[in-house]
């Protein structure tokens, strides 16, 4: 994703970007001052929140270049002794996302589709249990509270009615399945985790292990070859990028980071010389979000795929570019084809599922409602003994 | 001091004939890596030589310094290996004040030597050698693991589980314990070998009460330690951030001589020498290389084959133990903690296990062994950042010279063990 967005920096503002991917966190310092010692580099971005300390400790020992951290927290480090906590360095910017707002949608979403199909559980597959995963969880777990309660209040009569496998009869603790994998690598560890859920009756399940999705997705080709479906459910739910196009017609919807618009931002600052004021004037930190704004302007980055079909289009032109460049099939069929799949399956669904999704993210950004953030321990025990 | 130079000699002899496979190996190695540079469309001697940018090596003061540091090493392992039952002795005289001129000269040779090095690489101040040596630190500890398993007969290959628990171990005492300078350092490294070693220690007494296999029982601790030990780091030893342990604190940390290097490397280069010295220069020593060349006959020569196995899991252990250690305590990674994510230490016990082939299962011989993967590791990023060779094919090519250096290795092994078999099965 962070590539798309240097790509995409490259196209429109002349830049060249240079790529140095890690073998292992021992690799993070040498490779960031290799980029930092090229005078021709003005910007270094670090991917991931891993870098933090290492990016404080390279962008101080350069302060002529920029740095810029996706999901770190250089501002709340001390990097083992090299700055205060608090402290901001001028040449270095955390972006951050609201991944918890995102995942409280697709979470609303999947419940909302285990009502109308009278399924009792969501699931989700999460990778390596930190605290950053925690803000999927619990926001995911909180949008599926809220769309049950949201369906109550909204259809009393039908709610009383639902029959006893529907989620709203599940009780509250037992209504989002999920498990920690301990990899966002060992995709065989997708399916084996994603197949039970399945199984249990989960209508949807939420991909949080990255390429771990590969093996939910093979669960559900196989339920859908062994049934003869053409569409979901069962359903997966994509994350990060727009997975939409992966298995057309079994994504209900993708919950999508743009760190690509973070790449992309931040090239753009440097580019119009107002990195340095925005690092001073946002404190180190920029929230890309959900109707969030830096220095006034709207500039989000977290969002989720059920509104018009273009950003899908970008993703498929990835696909399309990875096939003209590996030789290789990537995608299930024509660019048309899984257009048309996506937005069938789209149809499909009943329209008030929609719109209490939309509902819920309108009320999130005007601060309507609030998504709970949890990123301690504290936090997790709270809302897990909330949700489960 | 003739005594020095004839065991100068004596080393340089028994080198000489496996240093003469292993550069032809090399050779065979980088040829085939460049095939592959080649295939991909890359320009396999611009991509070596940004290889060889990981040296530190690429200037001409580096190249020098990096062959002055190498014979000071040379000379201080020889110096060691020549006196080593001496210099307890002085150090112990010295204890008691009975100050001799002998002893004084003996420890201050030894003490000039450290101190020299030390200087050259601050005077240097050479990032990319320094980076290197950083990564060869824990390499050639977990080389020793399995090379002296294998010493002794045995396929020790749980180094991976050790050096998680040594790790953890050391990042509990260096982030929750606030001891006096010096002291704090010393707790933390012991506490981190003493674990390693209680690690080792199940393979161990599995092996030797219940005959378990050492690779079945070890691959599975290893799982064991990899789930085990991000449980620890993220339930009871986590600071601010819950994914990661506390922070250790300024008087565990091993001083910083530039980059990524800290004094550890002393601590690790001592232990290979020890090591050496243990099995070549003792009476246990011998032992355990007799029960691994010859089981049949240190059984039949009255030697205790468990303790030797029991030996040598532990030192095994503590040099696992003592590896991860150096990545928490004696390398600033991620702001002095260690990651649930384990990828700080994730790989070093299998990689070892190369570098302890390709140094021909000694601990002298894995020190350049895991100087030379580790300048691979570090150059890797300049094959990547001026010619865009794709991280997965810089592993590759690595991958490749590594398997074309352990070959003579190899084939030495696979020869001792048909001979064995010929031996056991008896004249017809």
């Amino acid at each position: 994703m962070a590539f798309k967005g240097g790509d995409d920096a490259e196209e429109d503002f002349g830049v060249k970007m240079v790529e140095l991917i890690s073998t292992s966190e021992a690799d993070y310092a040498p490779n960031l001052r290799t980029a930092a010692r090229d005078p021709d580099v003005e910007l270094i971005v670090g991917v991931g929140f891993l870098l933090t300390d290492d990016l404080v400790k390279v962008a101080l020992e350069y302060p002529d270049k920029n740095f810029m951290g996706i999901d770190t927290y250089t501002k709340w480090t001390d990097a083992g002794g090299l700055k205060e906590v608090g402290e901001v360095l001028p040449n270095l910017m955390d972006i951050i996302y609201e991944e918890h707002k995102g995942s409280a949608l697709v979470g609303a979403l999947g419940a909302l589709v285990a009502i109308h199909y009278d399924k009792p559980y969501i699931g989700g597959v999460f990778g390596i249990e930190i605290p950053v995963l925690w803000k999927f969880e619990i926001g995911y777990k909180w949008g599926a509270d809220w769309a049950i309660s949201w369906y109550e209040n909204n259809y009393p009569t039908q709610y009383a009615a639902e029959p006893t496998t529907s989620i709203v009869n599940t009780a509250k603790k037992e209504r989002v399945l999920y498990t920690y994998t301990g990899t966002f690598s060992d995709i065989t560890k997708g399916y084996t985790t994603a197949l039970p859920m399945y199984e249990a009756g989960a209508v949807a399940v939420y991909n949080i292990a990255g390429p771990l999705g590969i093996g939910i997705n093979s669960v559900v080709r196989d339920i859908a070859e062994r049934d003869g479906l053409e569409n979901g459910p069962p359903f997966w739910i994509g994350v990060d990028a727009n997975q939409d196009w992966i298995n057309p017609g079994f994504v209900i919807a993708s919950m999508m980071k743009r760190v690509d618009f973070g790449v992309y931002y931040a090239t753009k600052w440097v580019k119009d010389n107002t990195f340095r004021d925005l690092v001073e004037s946002e404190g180190g930190e920029i929230t890309l979000g959900v109707g969030t704004e830096v220095a006034g302007v709207l500039t989000e980055g977290i969002m989720i795929s059920t509104g018009p079909l273009g950003e899908l289009d970008e993703f498929i032109e990835m696909g399309v570019k990875a096939e003209e460049l590996t030789g290789e099939r990537i995608l299930l069929g024509s660019p048309e084809w899984i257009r048309g799949k996506v937005e069938a399956m789209r149809e499909a669904q009943p329209s008030w599922m929609w719109d209490a999704v939309a509902e819920l993210e309108t009320k999130i950004r005007t601060g309507e409602v609030e998504v709970p953030l949890a990123f301690t321990a504290d936090d997790i025990a709270f809302w897990r003994d909330i949700f489960g | 001091m003739p005594r020095l130079f004839d065991a100068i000699r004596e080393y340089l002899g028994t080198l000489k004939r496996s240093l003469a496979e292993s550069l032809f190996a090399l050779l065979i190695g980088l040829l085939i890596g460049a095939g592959l540079m080649l295939a991909f469309g890359y320009d396999p001697i611009m991509g070596y030589i940004s290889m060889l940018k990981g040296f530190g090596i690429f200037t001409i003061e580096g190249f020098l310094a990096v062959l002055a540091i190498i014979a000071l090493g040379l000379l201080l392992a020889a110096f060691i290996g020549a006196y080593w039952a001496k210099i307890p002795q002085a150090l112990a005289r010295l204890w008691r004040k009975k100050i001799s001129g002998r002893s004084i000269s003996l420890v201050a040779i030894v003490v000039f030597i450290l101190f020299l090095i030390s200087r050259m690489l601050e005077f240097l101040d050479n990032v990319e050698l320094m980076e290197m040596l950083a990564y060869s630190v824990p390499l050639m500890l977990t080389a020793i693991t399995f090379a002296v398993g294998m010493r002794a007969g045995i396929f020790n290959i749980g180094a991976e589980g050790q050096v998680y628990m040594g790790a953890v171990a050391a990042a509990w005492i260096g982030g929750h314990f606030a001891l006096p300078t010096g002291l704090h350092l010393l707790a933390a490294t012991a506490f981190a070998m003493l674990i390693g070693a209680a690690w080792a220690l199940l393979p161990a007494i599995l092996k030797i009460r219940a005959g378990v296999h050492e690779v079945i029982s070890t691959i599975m601790l290893n799982w064991v330690a990899f789930f085990h030990v991000p449980y620890l780091i993220i339930n009871r030893f986590a600071g601010v951030h819950a994914e990661r342990t506390a922070t250790i604190l300024p008087t565990a940390r091993y001083p910083i001589l530039g980059a990524s290097l800290t004094a550890v490397i002393f601590v690790a280069l001592a232990a290979c020498v020890v090591v050496y010295i243990l099995l070549w220069r003792t009476r246990a020593g011998y032992e355990l290389r007799l029960v691994g060349d010859n089981p049949d006959a240190a059984r039949y020569a009255g030697i205790n084959i468990r303790r030797a196995i029991l030996i040598s899991f532990i030192i095994g252990g503590m040099a696992a133990g003592l590896a991860g250690a150096s990545q928490v305590i004696g390398r600033p990674l991620l702001g002095w903690t260690l990651p649930a994510t384990l990828g700080t230490v994730f790989g070093l016990g299998f990689s070892g296990i190369g570098i302890a082939v390709i140094g021909r299962n000694h601990p002298i011989g894995g020190i350049f062994a895991a100087l030379l993967f580790a300048g691979m590791l570090n150059g890797a990023k300049f094959m990547e950042y001026d010619w865009g060779i794709s991280s997965e094919l810089v592993v590759a090519i690595q991958g490749v010279i590594i398997i074309a250096l352990a070959i003579p290795a190899l084939l030495a092994m696979s020869r001792r063990g048909v001979r064995r078999l010929k031996i056991r099965r008896g004249p017809r």
